[in-house]
């Protein structure tokens, strides 16, 4: 099998080279995505903490109380950053409890890995995980195999970061906050279910019909201040490039995929460095090779 | 074939451009509009500490932790036709009046000062202010005693069982109020061990409809049953402030007198009166966010 492919991109090298940067001969089995150690300890995380949100009112056992904008674990305060900052521009007030709130969090994600809490914390996350899924199962009927999956500039974002933080400090409303599917979410988890879900699916249904995770990859406000301390997060995605076999399977799983080129394909970096990295595990879990791990970059040259 | 790669390059840049217009534009115009389509005019009473209403919904960051440590939990969250106080909190008195409980654990819950930490006493609040919105319903002005006018309406409940959850709340208010002799009587009538308020409420299970003429009776020739209602007056948890006090007036018209409640400064708007009113419909209700200075004219 592996020698195959290799004679192929030998045929093809005049066109496009799928020589990779790994160093290792390519002879790795193709067992297809067969390990899901990485990702079920993941959903086990994630439905534990939206579990612990709903069981801590529910059950009235006070470990967990709020919800995703602003809650608190065992008495400490912990803030959603947008949420905080979209309060303190259109109240024009800093509230120490906040400061306090958004200061925890923003410690906490400096040691996993920033936006690991869009993969191991956020409940639409998982929802829109799973609407991929489907939207795969769907793809390979014959009725749906036209079905799209249109890519959007992954700009922004940004540009919703900015708007809605001008719009709060502008208007005086958090108005970001009426429409934030996570925030829904997770107050229909904990208070009972409202109509304002009916957005949340409508999101769903774009997503599984017209572009895979599309509000995840390519609007999500909420993933930016997770991504700016992502930037300084030291855990990280190790890729060695004497074990890789570059077979690229790590790419066809990744939940965004431009953070692995740097390394898979172009062989120009050790570590994962992009913020826009989840560090879900996904790559780490499909790589037979044993070429990607969670790493802590910087913790050889200290000890 | 580089031809192609390139037109099919350029129709991507340009769906990325619009797409990314459109979306950036669409959310600035969202905001805008928004700003006009989610305002509302009508004024929720909100838990004790709330800001003002403009403040309060600029702060407030809609976690709802102020709901989760309500000791008699009547804190809701606003749904969507609230605009935008989607996720914010507010007390529906009618359904569940805010107890003003010492400490304000929901002020203190508040992450964000929406509802102001400087507040921690019950009595210091200003949710709003009762007023008495249905004078011709009121008990009191009718001159009618509120148990005897809820007893006669469970007993024109067509329904053969009695409802026992109401029954129990106006007889548990009939128990405080009688005298040793009338719990003697009590005794007596429903076959009881002893007087204590404890075993009085355990025979509250055996009284069954026909028992009601004879309560009627009971409760019209004691002394201790008031003449006319005072519940909003017994039920206000602020006590020494007296927000509510029970005035004397004459009827110019036939010469009747009759006691009214008025409501007074101290008022904080808890709605425990507009919860308790014994009428169909409240005769007390609470205006949210009023203020006397506005009350008087």
């Amino acid at each position: 099998m592996g020698t195959d492919i290799i004679n192929k991109d030998q045929k093809n090298s005049k066109v496009r080279t799928f020589q990779g940067p790994g160093l290792r001969s390519r002879n790795c089995p193709e067992t297809g995505h067969s390990k899901h150690k990485w990702r079920n300890i993941r959903w086990s995380v994630l439905l534990l903490f939206n579990f612990l949100f709903f069981a801590s009112f529910f059950f009235d056992i006070q470990i967990l109380e709020g919800t995703l904008s602003g809650s608190r674990l065992l008495g400490f305060h912990l803030i959603d950053p947008m949420a905080a900052f979209q309060v303190i521009l259109s109240s024009k007030i800093v509230m120490i409890n906040l400061v306090i709130g958004v200061v925890t969090i923003v410690l906490f994600y400096l040691m996993f890995g920033g936006r690991s809490f869009c993969s191991w914390i956020c409940p639409y996350h998982w929802l829109a995980e799973l609407g991929e899924k489907f939207h795969n199962i769907l793809k390979k009927k014959k009725s749906f195999k036209r079905l799209s999956n249109y890519k959007f500039d992954p700009n922004i974002r940004y540009y919703f970061y900015i708007i809605f933080l001008v719009l709060a400090w502008v208007t005086g409303y958090t108005i970001f906050e009426t429409i934030n599917p996570v925030a829904i979410i997770s107050r229909s988890i904990v208070y009972g279910p409202t109509l304002m879900l009916l957005w949340v699916v409508a999101l769903l249904v774009f997503e599984i019909l017209f572009s895979r995770r599309a509000w995840c990859r390519y609007y999500c406000p909420v993933g930016v201040s997770y991504q700016l301390i992502g930037l300084l997060s030291p855990l990280r995605i190790k890729w060695d490039k004497k074990k890789c076999s570059n077979c690229k399977r790590c790419l066809s799983v990744c939940l965004v995929p431009i953070v692995l080129t740097p390394s898979v394909n172009r062989g120009k970096a050790e570590y994962v460095d992009s913020s826009l990295c989840t560090r879900c595990g996904n790559c780490v879990d499909v790589c037979d090779d044993e070429a990607l791990i969670y790493k802590i970059k910087y913790l050889d040259k200290i000890i | 074939m580089t031809e192609k790669l390139n037109e099919t390059q350029i129709s991507r840049r340009k769906f990325l451009k619009t797409t990314t217009l459109t979306l950036t534009g669409g959310a600035v115009a969202f905001g805008g509009i928004s700003v006009v389509a989610f305002k509302k005019d009508q004024l929720q009473l909100r838990p004790p500490g709330a800001l003002a209403e403009e403040l309060f919904l600029a702060s407030c960051i809609k976690c709802g932790q102020c709901l989760q440590v309500c000791p008699p939990q009547v804190v809701k969250l606003a749904g969507i036709s609230q605009g935008f106080g989607i996720g914010t909190p507010y007390i529906v008195p009618r359904e569940g009046a805010c107890i003003l409980c010492s400490g304000l654990p929901c002020v203190l819950a508040c992450p964000t000062g929406a509802l102001d930490h400087a507040l921690s006493l019950g009595k210091d609040a200003s949710m709003g202010l009762a007023v008495l919105t249905n004078p011709d319903t009121c008990l009191s002005i009718l001159g009618v005693n509120d148990l005897i006018y809820q007893l006669k309406n469970l007993q024109k409940n067509k329904k053969t069982s009695l409802d026992q959850i109401q029954l129990k709340e106006i007889l548990t208010s009939l128990i405080k109020r009688m005298s040793e002799n009338e719990k003697k009587t009590w005794q007596k009538k429903f076959v009881l061990k002893d007087i204590s308020e404890n075993t009085l409420m355990e025979g509250v299970k055996k009284i069954k409809k026909m028992d009601l003429q004879w309560i009627i009776n009971f409760v019209s020739s004691s002394g201790q049953a008031r003449t006319a209602c005072q519940v909003c007056l017994d039920e206000c948890p602020i006590k020494d402030e007296k927000p509510i006090v029970f005035l004397r007036k004459t009827d110019a018209e036939t010469g009747r007198d009759y006691i009214y409640p008025s409501v007074s400064k101290t008022c904080v708007g808890c709605g425990v009166c507009e919860q308790k009113c014994p009428t169909t419909i409240a005769s007390i209700k609470i205006t949210p966010r009023l203020e006397w200075s506005k009350n008087i004219t």
